[in-house]
């Protein structure tokens, strides 16, 4: 049943409709990427700053490389990050917003207040500041981290309202006479309420994690010989390509950052509409007239 | 009505959005040029304390002793009338300042304004030369108007180097200014009384542009009685943030001058402006004789670089004609020893070495020897730069002074017998392994900034990844750059000026004294400072003999100084303690639409180097178009 | 009255405090953490001109030590810190030395407040328009194509925002110009020549906060206004035949509160959005300052910037929170 009301769901909306055509884009060219051969850091490979063509379809850049392969390593590395950073800090805040939630009193109180400076306090400062910190030490993995530790405050607090709401039904108590444990009880009977918004979630947090990385590599806080959408568009900027005419190099990584974030936003989008009750009935409505037919 | 007035609003700001600059003063009057830095805390002239920016500034407002030019090698006899005079046992200096100088306010300059400045430095703690005066004087005298006796602590020939510019030199203070300000550290100077031939105008409080107005009383100064030339009425420095709002100035003829810009940005330039250039007409365009060099250095107490074999393969494993072809577009000289590569020294350390430089030997294994040097590849360079469609010279020696005298062989083979001679193996991968087993790995710091270092470290990862050592680049910034270098939290650098850089004079001992083993420090602890920071930390029974001579030699000597700072090349070189690359060339890009004679190849009368003290003796002589 | 005045405040004030604090310990600790040493980047500073003796360096650095004292026990430092910031200290710029940074970020906060607060302004009011109108003609063609573009510019980070405005009219069509707060050769003076120049150069920067902002914003108030929409006392004030400029008034009423609630907890996410766009506008504000001081490596004054961010926005933001009440009458009445 659910299933099949997912389905149905797919083929309507049309929001998901698009976001299955950007994603798959993306995804062409995460597989390239991740298939590929190439080394972008073999600089000269090919003849530098050449406009795209056949052999080159997006061009080359000044230090030689094949824009289009850079690209498809770089987006799968700036894709890496955003999700690594969005599931970390998801966890995070699931755990922090659960656990503040269902114990209330003080333990809910400083955890709340918390997470509410996380969400007042300016992120990109404290993030280049951090950044630039432990520069050395920045790779793929460590980024992630970085940027997971500064997006759980706004999840947890709605986990936590989540948990509020939940802690006050019927099961609960019932789960609780039973004998059963706080955290089995979070585990067992929360979270699959939760874990739908949990994915859309995720998907907010992938994004806002990838304008992050793409806006500290830009300043250069980071290993600027690891591809990712935001290195290639420092790189870009440092060799001037907008003066000097190469679109391609800086033009192209922008459309894709901008397909990768939008199929992202329109599929959380139209999750969320999926599982926001009062839309679901009026879909449960369309597909039963559709069964009638 | 509306719709139109929308239009025309467009319409204007359409108009002018084209021009950046308001001038307040005639175009053709005012010389524009870039200021390099922008000035955030503006109105900030006292650069006697050390982080104010002071480029340019220095050229146009301060002055000091002596001047060698630091293209043509020609002695500038500035503030002072004559060369220093030294006593027998060179306990004394004196200086005999020029008659008729004046302030900007009208006071003239004196004696008085040298023996209160030296004092002053001395006295106030944190300004700079003051650490240096006070350890070598041991009272300045005046002795009449324009007559100063520099007294000294110890026998010293080299005590005039503080009042002779290779950058910069001690700036004279005005005393009527100075002796009422009883705070230097935070006091502005402001507005500046100027010793040079422009006083300031006006200047933006946000620090991105400054006007300096030619002094009426210019002929008043050390410029005007030096050229006997007028020079711009105006000349005004812009700060343009990135090098596509320069470069576009500079398109639109709202630049006249500028420092620098890379090549790619430079040859879109002069196809859509063909009234800008830069030192050279056509290929290679830029200036090549600024006067230092570029090197990957090694921390010489670090393991394995501590190794002169292993230093010695690594040089082998770099091929400085994808370098210079590839990289940098044939627009540098290649330069193997620490010396600039500039035309003054080419002729008396380059040229006379190429017969040393082609005999030397290395050991590469038991009874076998290597010679490493490759005089063919300033020719290789010039074949590249034919196939390009350049005009190359057909000429030998012309060959010589535009690429350089040769460099070291590329020779992986060869390398690969001096590292397996030492211990290190390769694994199945094709991976280099230290002789305890580990993978090699070399870290490599550079500063994305300075981007002719930043290229020469991405050239030397490349080759030596495909050599099969495993590299990584640690992208700095500026001021954590340095910090690291001189506190040898490094293992490979590509920091300039390794082993010494030099001014226009063959006297090499300024500029090496810190590699001196007595100013070794440690790795944790902060090399000695500035131009003769021993940052490779090298400590070497070799060297110290021929620093210590050449402390000793006076400087008229001319011919044993010479030989001594060639002795101490040789040195370095076999022991390659760091690898220079190539020469430091600098892309001084004109415009030629209001403003012309610029000091360029065909008429190479002074340095280019505008930003550099020396500039002010060839602003006089640009003219108006 | 009184009790519930308080009651309002004080959770409200204690919460601005915390804040601050976690944050400015968070900017504290961080730094602490980095091999790089303030003395030695300032000591590399001023001996890397002048030719210094050993001696004479030594020197130098203890009287740097006494000032920064980084080698001190860690507690005393945190103290010293806060005693620090307490008289708004916030050290000496490690690449303008000794210039205070507190210097330095007030001569560049004027730009920054000017850009920000319009920006801030006119893409809240836009937002709130813009939402309303897409919410009441919702099944209208040119609503859904307003949304849609509203909704594209959502998730797009500043930066890329800020560089294809920069590439579209800066540079492939130049009208506006690429860098500054005001043309070379101005200096800045009461005219209208210079406030002509002022807004020349702040409509691309102001343009492209605007349009992250405005997403959020019109988005938002759509799905307030929507639900206002099927609630029963407008249903009622449409029957009962309340005129509709009324019923509209009702509607921007009633949506602009939590509205409020929202700017100030996205204040942060716009601030942030604003330093970007500075730097690549080059426009002289505080996004600026925090460029040159990553390029240069100078430590104090990032650090500077974070705490002062900190403090402002957490400010702003209880501002707003305090003024909040005088605007629902639900509250005041509770």
């Amino acid at each position: 049943m659910k299933i099949r009301s997912f389905a149905n769901f797919i083929k309507h909306d049309k929001n998901m409709m698009f976001s299955i055509i950007l994603l798959s884009i993306t995804l062409v060219m995460i597989l390239i990427g991740v298939f590929s051969k190439y080394d972008p850091s073999q600089y000269f490979l090919f003849p530098k700053s050449e406009p795209p063509s056949r052999s080159n379809i997006m061009g080359t850049t000044s230090l030689g490389q094949d824009t289009f392969l850079t690209l498809a390593k770089a987006l799968p590395n700036s894709l890496l990050i955003g999700s690594m950073a969005a599931v970390i800090s998801r966890i995070l805040a699931v755990f922090l917003g659960t656990f503040g939630g269902y114990k209330g009193g003080k333990t809910d109180g400083v955890i709340s207040v918390i997470a509410e400076s996380f969400i007042v306090i300016p992120r990109l400062p404290l993030l280049i500041l951090i950044a630039f910190t432990f520069k050395q030490q920045l790779n793929i993995l460590s980024m992630g981290f970085i940027l997971a530790i500064l997006d759980w405050g706004w999840p947890s607090k709605r986990y936590r309202s989540q948990i509020l709401s939940l802690k006050e039904r019927e099961f609960t108590q019932n789960a609780k006479f039973s004998g059963m444990g706080d955290v089995e009880i979070i585990l067992k009977e929360f979270m699959p309420f939760l874990i739908p918004y949990i994915i859309v979630d995720i998907i907010s947090g992938i994004i806002w994690a990838i304008g992050m990385e793409t806006t500290l590599s830009v300043l250069g806080l980071f290993d600027l010989e690891i591809p990712t959408v935001g290195t290639m568009i420092y790189w870009a900027n440092y060799h001037n390509a907008i003066y000097r005419g190469i679109w391609w190099w800086w033009g192209f990584p922008v459309i894709f950052l901008i397909i990768t974030i939008f199929g992202l936003y329109l599929l959380s989008a139209s999750l969320q509409n999926y599982l926001d009750p009062q839309t679901r009935i009026q879909r449960i409505k369309v597909s039963k007239e559709e069964v009638k037919e | 009505m509306k719709k139109s007035v929308i239009f025309v609003l467009i319409i204007i700001t359409a108009l002018s959005g084209f021009s950046q600059v308001t001038m307040a003063t005639p175009r053709e009057e005012t010389l524009i040029i870039d200021q390099i830095s922008r000035y955030t805390y503006s109105n900030n002239y006292n650069l006697w304390t050390a982080t104010v920016p002071n480029h340019i500034r220095q050229t146009l407002l301060f002055d000091t002793f002596w001047y060698p030019d630091q293209l043509t090698g020609e002695w500038i006899n500035a503030l002072a009338k004559e060369e220093p005079i030294y006593n027998e046992d060179y306990t004394q200096m004196t200086v005999k300042l020029r008659e008729g100088i004046f302030w900007s306010d009208g006071i003239e300059f004196t004696a008085d304004d040298v023996v209160f400045t030296v004092n002053y430095l001395m006295k106030n703690e944190g300004l700079r030369w003051g650490a240096e005066f006070r350890q070598n004087v041991n009272k300045v005298e005046k002795i009449d108007k324009y007559t100063v006796t520099f007294h000294l602590k110890e026998p010293n020939p080299r005590f005039h180097y503080y009042f002779t510019v290779r950058f910069d030199a001690c700036y004279i203070m005005p005393k009527h200014y100075w002796e009422k300000v009883e705070n230097p550290m935070s006091n502005n100077f402001y507005p500046p009384i100027s010793l040079g031939a422009y006083k300031l105008k006006s200047a933006d409080p946000a620090g991105y542009w400054t006007l300096y107005e030619r002094r009426e009383d210019w002929q008043r100064t050390s410029e005007g009685m030096v050229s006997g030339k007028a020079g711009p009425k105006y000349i005004m420095s812009i700060f343009y943030n990135t090098p596509t709002a320069k470069a576009m100035a500079m398109e639109r003829n709202e630049l006249d001058l500028f420092m620098d810009i890379d090549i790619d940005t430079f040859k879109d330039m002069i196809q859509r402006n063909p009234n800008i250039r830069s030192w050279y007409k056509d290929f290679p365009w830029a200036f090549p004789d600024e006067i230092d060099h570029r090197d990957i250095a090694f921390n010489l107490d670090v393991y394995p670089y501590n190794i002169k074999n292993v230093r010695w393969a690594l040089t082998l494993s770099l091929d400085i004609v994808d370098l210079v072809t590839n990289y940098m577009e044939g627009v540098v000289r290649v330069n193997p020893m620490p010396q600039p590569a500039t035309s003054y020294h080419m002729e008396h350390f380059h040229i006379p070495m190429l017969p040393w430089f082609e005999s030397l030997e290395i050991e590469i294994g038991k009874n076998e020897t290597f010679k490493p040097f490759d005089s063919s590849i300033p020719f290789q360079i010039a074949d590249w730069a034919k196939k390009e469609g350049y005009k190359v010279p057909e000429e030998e020696e012309k060959i010589i002074e535009q690429w350089g005298i040769g460099w070291w062989k590329y020779e992986p083979e060869v390398a690969e017998k001096l590292l397996i001679n030492e211990g290190f193996t390769k694994n199945k991968q094709g991976k280099w392994l230290l002789p305890n087993g580990e993978e090699w790995k070399i870290s490599i710091i550079a500063p994305p900034d300075e981007i002719d270092a930043y290229t020469q470290a991405l050239w030397a990862a490349s080759n030596w990844r495909k050599f099969g050592i495993d590299v990584q680049i640690e992208s700095l910034e500026r001021e954590p750059f340095n910090v690291r270098n001189n506190t040898g939290d490094f293992e490979v650098t590509t920091q300039w000026s390794i082993g010494g850089a030099a001014s226009s004079f063959v006297d090499k001992w300024p500029y090496i004294q810190g590699h001196h083993s007595r100013y070794y420090a440690p790795i944790g602890e902060r090399a000695v400072a500035g131009q003769q920071s021993n940052i490779v930390r090298v400590k070497s029974k070799e060297l110290d003999p021929i620093i210590d001579q050449l402390e000793k030699t006076p400087t008229d000597d001319e011919n044993k100084i010479l030989e001594l700072s060639q002795a101490y090349l040789k040195t370095w070189v076999e022991n390659q303690f760091s690898i220079t690359t190539t020469s430091f060339k600098k892309f001084i890009t004109f415009n030629e639409t209001y403003w012309t004679n610029f000091p360029t190849a065909e008429n190479p009368y002074g340095q280019p180097l505008y930003w550099f003290m020396g500039g002010k003796f060839v602003f006089p002589y640009i003219q108006p178009k | 009255m009184k009790k519930g005045f308080l009651n309002y405040f004080i959770p409200r004030i204690i919460q601005w405090l915390i804040v601050i604090f976690i944050g400015i310990t968070v900017a504290f600790i961080i730094p602490r953490l980095s091999p790089v040493d303030p003395v030695e980047t300032v000591l590399n500073k001023m001996t890397g001109y002048s030719v210094m003796n050993p001696e004479a360096v030594e020197e130098l650095r203890e009287s740097l030590q006494a000032m920064f004292g980084t080698e001190k026990n860690i507690f005393v430092q945190y103290g010293e810190f806060w005693l620090r910031l307490l008289k708004g200290d916030l050290g000496p710029s490690l690449t303008m030395f000794p210039v205070p940074v507190i210097d330095v970020i007030l001569t560049s906060l004027p730009w920054s407040m000017f850009l920000l607060l319009t920006a801030i302004v006119i893409a809240w009011i836009l937002g709130i328009f813009i939402g309303t109108i897409t919410a009441l003609n919702s099944k209208k063609k040119w609503a859904k194509i307003l949304e849609g573009f509203v909704t594209f510019l959502y998730p797009i980070p500043h930066y890329i925002l800020a560089l294809v405005l920069l590439f579209l009219f800066a540079y492939l069509i130049p009208i506006f110009p690429l860098t500054g707060a005001y043309g070379m050769g101005i200096t800045p003076q009461f005219n209208m020549q210079f406030l002509f120049q002022i807004i020349k150069h702040s409509f691309l920067p102001a343009l492209s906060i605007i349009l992250v902002s405005l997403g959020w914003r019109a988005l938002s108030q759509k799905a307030l206004v929507s639900n206002l929409l099927s609630s029963d006392f407008m249903k009622y004030a449409k029957i009962g035949g309340v005129p509709k400029q009324t019923r509209f008034f009702y509607l921007i009423s009633n949506s602009a509160l939590p509205q409020v609630t929202d700017l100030a907890l996205s204040l942060g996410t716009v601030f942030s959005g604003s330093l970007i766009v500075e730097v690549v506008f080059s426009y002289p504000g505080l996004g600026q300052v925090l460029q040159s001081a990553i390029l240069q490596g100078d430590y104090n004054t990032m650090i500077g910037i974070v705490t002062f961010s900190i403090i402002a926005i957490a400010t702003a933001s209880l501002i707003l929170d305090l003024l909040y009440p005088l605007l629902d009458p639900r509250i005041r009445r509770s």
